[in-house]
């Protein structure tokens, strides 16, 4: 089912929650909101679902506006952040509720609704769970049972809010790899929210990275974190390093040191901030032109195959994060206390730090 | 057995157990044996006597006619109340919490005197009433509003912090799964507060049975017509019939313990079935 959001906003007395939403979502879609805790993600998702209602704006499922259409007439599967599994029901009542509740003429017999739970505790591996309440299961068994039971509905929209929020890191992972697959196999359009921006670049196909009430950008994963749009995206997606100068002749004038802006506007003058991800520094002992920092190493963490760094500069105490490969580190055969030079191989202009209104 | 850091020296422990003991019996159980020991002081016949002459019988029935009509409307309104101001924002939220406890915080025999201003044949709506010949003063309809009144709060006291405490994640799961609001009440809702329900029921229940002072103002004291029990016990205790005031007090124990063993049994019931 495909959705579109226009112009929606919401506000909570004085705080605007929502500020002029405009969002597409095709059929099959699986869309991850993004962003940090009072970004707005969890409230777009509930004014999707029904739970709450927009002050300003129009929501369509495919063509039909639902924009005042009550919750339970809207036919959509939602996950809340923390199960919301009825206490007092088994795991087997939890998923048949959804199919219990339909009106009579709808309602399916009591043999379909027990072959109906029965395939859905199957594809959640918890058949031998049945009849325990939640109270007695895990994290991760409780978030199954609540995709379950959203799913015995039948639903043509799946929103899920913060689904692997309360998860230890490896159930967390293993639910994902299973989210994945279960949107391959069902093709149900499914969006869910997350402040987790590894979990979103890992699940979603398409990311909406939220903040303070509006949509920074809206891209594939790779988009996003390749080809931030605004420094807010630049620094919640990944690690950034920020350099501020100003801009002349296409170099931003740094100090002693003036980096070379790639596809710079030579044109454009005036203070700037030049953002570089810590896989984009070179680090090495020689100077390197004009375009080198000179830091110390104040800390190396090694994670696998990539060596974090992190170095102290020498002018200002600026800190810098560096990755390299293990490969690079050992050929540079340095320890803490060295110094060396940090060059930018790549790097990204904005003039301001918080509109983000770009050089290119 | 290894000690706990929680736990205290022997000596501390035996005397505030001792201390906690003397006082229950003191103050709870030596009154209650001594009701009954009142009680049937003059016998078994005395006793039965005493609770089934007429003016007793009607004054149980009394009790029972208001506490049937009272729980049930206070039952209702406290689960309406609590459910408002639980899981809804609105203008002037604090203002009802805080009309629901007036009736805790003002003496029940002002509460009487109120029904007797408002209805009594010196106000204006009081006249009306006259003329049009409905009694509510002195009058059964008086003793249910004044019994009302004062257990108003127990029910929604008692539910309130409880819903708080559950938020509505579990409604609007009900809700977005396609269930009406009415399904969603008595299949999500109800079984969730339904221990704090029982529990404001059974306060309420009490309180009605027991309230003496705004009943005691608007009933008028009519033998036979408008005593409720603790009315009565009061009649029989003033004419230095204490035998008789004693058997009819046990009764209102009885009734009281009665609505504390269906309250446990209830609990340990559900309990085997949950963990």
């Amino acid at each position: 089912m495909s959705i579109v959001i226009e112009n929606v906003s919401k506000s909570f007395g004085s705080f605007q929650a929502l500020k002029n939403i405009n969002l597409k979502i095709e059929t099959g879609e699986l869309v991850a909101l993004l962003g940090p805790s009072g970004s707005g993600k969890t409230t777009l998702l509930r004014i999707i679902a029904g739970l709450e209602d927009p002050d300003e704006g129009v929501i369509h499922f495919e063509n039909k506006e639902v924009t005042h259409l009550h919750t339970a007439k809207r036919k959509v599967g939602y996950v809340f952040q923390h199960y919301a599994l009825f206490k007092h029901m088994t795991v087997f009542e939890n998923i048949a509720y959804g199919l219990k509740v339909l009106p009579k003429k709808k309602r399916p017999s009591k043999q379909e609704i027990e072959e109906k739970v029965t395939k859905l505790l199957q594809l959640i591996k918890l058949e031998a769970f049945r009849d325990r309440y939640p109270s007695q299961l895990s994290g991760g068994q409780k978030q199954r049972v609540a995709l379950a039971r959203a799913l015995a509905v039948e639903p043509k929209l799946l929103l899920l809010d913060e689904p692997f929020g309360a998860l230890d890191a490896k159930v967390r992972k293993e639910l994902r790899r299973w989210l994945r697959q279960l949107h391959e196999n069902f093709q149900i359009t499914s969006i869910f929210v997350t402040h987790d921006q590894e979990e979103a670049l890992d699940v979603a196909n398409r990311i909406v990275v939220m903040n303070e009430g509006k949509i920074e950008q809206i891209g594939t994963p790779q988009d996003v974190y390749e080809n931030p749009k605004t420094p807010f995206v630049y620094n919640f997606l990944g690690n950034v390093n920020i350099f501020e100068g100003h801009l002349q002749n296409g170099k931003l004038i740094h100090g002693s040191v003036a980096f070379a802006v790639p596809n710079a506007n030579k044109n454009k003058t005036g203070s700037a901030y030049g953002y570089v991800r810590p896989h984009e520094l070179v680090l090495s002992r020689e100077s390197d032109s004009s375009q080198s920092l000179e830091a110390t190493i104040v800390h190396v963490h090694h994670i696998g195959r990539t060596v974090n760094i992190e170095l102290k500069r020498n002018d200002n105490g600026q800190l810098i994060e560096a990755e390299i490969t293990r490969e690079e580190f050992d050929s540079l055969n340095v320890q803490i206390g060295d110094s060396v030079f940090v060059t930018p191989v790549n790097m990204h202009i904005f003039q301001n730090k918080k509109t983000g209104a770009e050089s290119l | 057995m290894k000690k706990q850091i929680t736990s205290e020296p022997f000596i501390v422990r035996i005397s505030l157990t001792f201390i906690a003991l003397a006082f229950l019996t003191l103050f709870l159980i030596l009154p209650l044996i001594a009701i009954f020991v009142k009680a049937f002081d003059q016998g078994l016949d005395v006793y039965i006597a005493s609770i089934t002459e007429p003016d007793a019988l009607s004054a149980i029935k009394l009790t029972l006619l208001v506490v049937s009509i009272t729980v049930p409307l206070n039952t209702l309104f406290g689960i309406f109340a609590a459910w408002l101001i639980a899981k809804f924002n609105f203008k002037g939220k604090s203002v009802l919490t805080t009309i629901i406890d007036i009736p805790f915080s003002i003496s029940p025999v002002i509460a009487g005197l109120i029904f007797v201003l408002l209805f009594g044949a010196q106000s204006s709506l009081g006249q009306w009433l006259i003329d049009h010949n409905m009694k509510i003063i002195f009058a059964v309809p008086g003793i249910v509003l004044a019994t009302l009144f004062v257990t108003f709060p127990f029910v929604a006291r008692e539910l309130i912090p409880v819903m708080q405490m559950q938020g509505k994640s579990e409604e609007e799961a009900s809700l977005s799964l396609g269930a009406s609001g009415l399904k969603t009440f008595f299949y999500v809702t109800l079984p969730n507060i339904k221990w704090g329900l029982l529990y404001g029921v059974i306060l309420c229940s009490a309180r009605a049975i027991g309230e003496f002072g705004a009943v005691s103002v608007v009933s008028g004291h009519i033998r036979g017509l408008t005593n409720t029990m603790t009315l009565h016990i009061e009649i029989l205790y003033n004419e230095y019939q204490f035998t008789a005031a004693f058997a009819v007090a046990s009764l209102m124990s009885i009734l009281a313990i009665i609505t504390l063993i269906i309250k446990n049994v209830i609990e340990y019931r559900d309990g085997g079935s949950r963990a």
